[in-house]
């Protein structure tokens, strides 16, 4: 019953545009009781010997005779296979980008306006982050990008085109402000519900803000509930204070804001690293290294999408055809009366008659 | 066959046949006219016409001797005819064609020379619009012979040849079994052990299309005519070979089965019929 239930099972996932051809389909045992081939009508069978050979023939003939029948009622009945969602295992983890908008992003590593051919921070994570999201095929991304409020672009998805589509968009020119807070609090609602899956959040930006204490309490929940792995991408402009940088006065988060900001995630006790990148190819680096962090399994949702079957069948129908066309042309004529003239012989009647 | 005129058949029976009737064939009965055979006293055939009087003369106790001589007798010949299914054969001829040529043949050979000629067709039974007494009424023969041809052949077997063997006992008769032989082994056995008192002549109906007349490459469906089924046959010189030697084989173990039952070599009439031939069968075995 088992294996029933698994063929059925199997079955449900085919469908025919036009069900009522299969009613035909008993037609296609027909080469079992008949043939179309010439027969030659001999005394008895016993005279031609037995041979392995012809009768293993006479079996493929039989069954491409079924196949081609089967095969064109197939085809006629329209077969398909059924669109369906398949969720299988690959390596890959749940992406969430959180990418900086700020108006700083436009400037380049320099922290002048890019002129020739120099690269904005914002072209050169962009660029760097298209090749980072092709490079595996089941990691799911998610982008969001801040400025003064968080942007949802693009939601969780395996579509890396359009994954790629929604980086692009953010070289525009951005806006000016930095709210890092409300921009995690979103990328972190990116996150789906599936348990056992790698979870990323890959957090991009030149700068930092102050995060106030009300939010933080809000963004630790959110975090503990979650628990990505936390990346963090520090875009430094030449000049501007490192992640781990003490201000030379007080320290407090209005003064050194990077600095804070990395301490707040290190006090998240979530697995979190910090690259400070000072140039396009340590934006390279860094994200290298992610990608070679993350190496989890993941289950990911392929869509197989319904597929015609009509041309198999008919392939197949063609196969069966085309063994019967060969045989038929190997069809010997047993019937051709070959006709060898034996010469009458030369004794007459009369002159046996005398010799008796 | 139609139209023309039956082909001679020449045949001598092996047994000397009885009866005082005229006929063709030497007898055993001695008579008034014939070849002359031996001489006998007197007293033994007390017939004054036939004194042998330089052996009279001759005889030293002065006996009186009468010459004897060989009376001729007529015999009766038969033809049983296989009508089962598998005399529709159609090959290089028709096969119930060659029948009927060879039956018309007998019958007008027979009748010519005053010998009786009797017909049974017979399939699963003796077929009773396909039998004739023997008769020495040359036109009943022939058309007897010529209505084989239209006969239906439909049965599948030939177990009518023992009844028509039982039908012909009393004297010695020429039986020509006429059939393919495409029988089980048993019942040739046993036709021929049913025809052994008469002087039985085997002929096998055979066709260049059955064996020789092969193709050396090719795939035939083969389609019994004895509703033994369908089967396809891949030919190549190999297995045509093995064919040939069979139908050799088959034709042995005919021939050999008519010796252990006392009856002639077979005869094969392959595709033509052929009465010069058949003659000089029949004049060597």
């Amino acid at each position: 019953m088992g294996a029933w239930s698994a063929i059925s099972g199997w079955l449900a996932g085919f469908g025919a545009a036009s069900p009522w051809a299969l009613w035909l389909l008993p037609l296609a045992l027909l080469p079992l009781a008949a043939s179309g081939r010439r027969r030659a009508a001999v005394a008895a069978l016993s005279a031609a010997p037995p041979d392995p050979v012809s009768r293993w023939i006479a079996r493929a003939l039989t069954l491409a005779g079924i196949l081609a029948l089967a095969g064109l009622i197939l085809a006629l009945a329209g077969p398909y296979r059924a669109g369906e969602r398949i969720t299988r295992i690959g390596v890959g983890a749940q992406i969430s980008m959180l990418i900086d908008r700020s108006g700083s992003m436009n400037e380049t590593f320099a922290g002048r306006q890019p002129s020739g051919a120099e690269e904005s921070k914002a072209a050169a994570s962009k660029r760097l982050l298209a090749g980072f999201v092709g490079a595996r095929s089941h990691d799911l991304f998610a982008v969001t990008a801040f400025s003064t409020a968080p942007m949802l672009v693009m939601p969780m998805t395996d579509r890396h085109d359009a994954v790629r589509a929604a980086i692009a968009a953010t070289d525009r020119p951005g806006l000016d402000y930095t709210n890092v807070a409300r921009g995690l609090g979103m990328a972190l609602s990116q996150f789906g519900d599936e348990s056992g899956v790698s979870r990323v959040l890959l957090f991009i930006s030149d700068g930092a803000a102050v995060i106030d204490p009300r939010m933080q309490d809000a963004l630790r929940a959110a975090f503990a509930r979650i628990h990505p792995n936390l990346y963090w991408l520090f875009l430094r402009t030449k000049g501007a204070p490192s992640i781990y940088d003490r201000p030379p006065g007080e320290d407090t988060p209005q003064a050194a804001p990077e600095r804070h900001l990395d301490l707040f995630f290190k006090s998240l006790g979530l697995p979190y690293r910090a690259f400070e990148a000072e140039g396009p190819q340590q934006v390279a680096d860094a994200i290298a290294r992610i990608e070679a962090l993350e190496r989890d399994p993941i289950p990911y949702t392929e869509v197989r999408p319904r597929r015609d079957l009509t041309g198999a069948c008919l392939a197949l129908a063609a196969l069966g055809l085309a063994v019967l066309a060969l045989a038929a042309l190997a069809e010997a004529d047993l019937s051709a009366r070959r006709r060898t003239v034996e010469r009458a012989s030369p004794v007459s009647a009369e002159q046996i008659r005398r010799a008796a | 066959m139609t139209g023309a005129p039956p082909a001679e058949i020449v045949y001598l029976p092996r047994w000397r046949p009885r009866g005082s009737r005229p006929g063709a064939h030497r007898g055993r009965d001695p008579g008034g006219l014939g070849t002359f055979r031996d001489q006998v006293p007197f007293l033994a055939l007390p017939d004054a016409r036939r004194i042998d009087l330089r052996a009279t003369l001759r005889d030293p106790f002065e006996g009186v001797h009468v010459r004897r001589f060989e009376a001729r007798a007529p015999v009766e010949v038969w033809a049983l005819v296989d009508l089962s299914a598998s005399m529709g054969f159609r090959g290089t001829a028709d096969r119930i064609d060659l029948a009927r040529d060879l039956c018309a043949g007998l019958a007008a050979s027979a009748t010519r020379i005053g010998d009786g000629f009797g017909l049974i067709g017979c399939d699963r039974a003796i077929r009773a619009d396909l039998y004739l007494p023997a008769t020495r009424r040359r036109a009943a023969a022939l058309a007897a012979a010529a209505r084989l041809a239209d006969a239906p052949r439909a049965a599948r077997s030939a177990e009518g040849m023992l009844d028509a063997a039982r039908r012909l006992a009393g004297r010695p008769k020429l039986v020509f079994l006429v059939s393919d032989f495409r029988w089980p082994e048993p019942l040739v056995a046993r036709v021929f052990a049913a025809l052994a008192l008469h002087d039985t002549v085997p002929v096998l109906l055979a066709d260049s299309a059955e064996d020789a007349g092969l193709p050396d490459w090719g795939l035939a469906e083969l389609d019994d005519l004895e509703g033994g089924g369908r089967r396809v046959v891949f030919l190549r010189p190999a297995l045509r070979r093995r064919w040939i030697a069979r139908e050799h084989a088959r034709r042995d173990a005919l021939r050999r089965a008519a010796g252990a039952a006392g009856a002639r070599a077979p005869f094969h009439l392959v595709d033509r019929f052929d009465a010069d031939a058949l003659s000089r069968h029949l004049l060597a075995t």
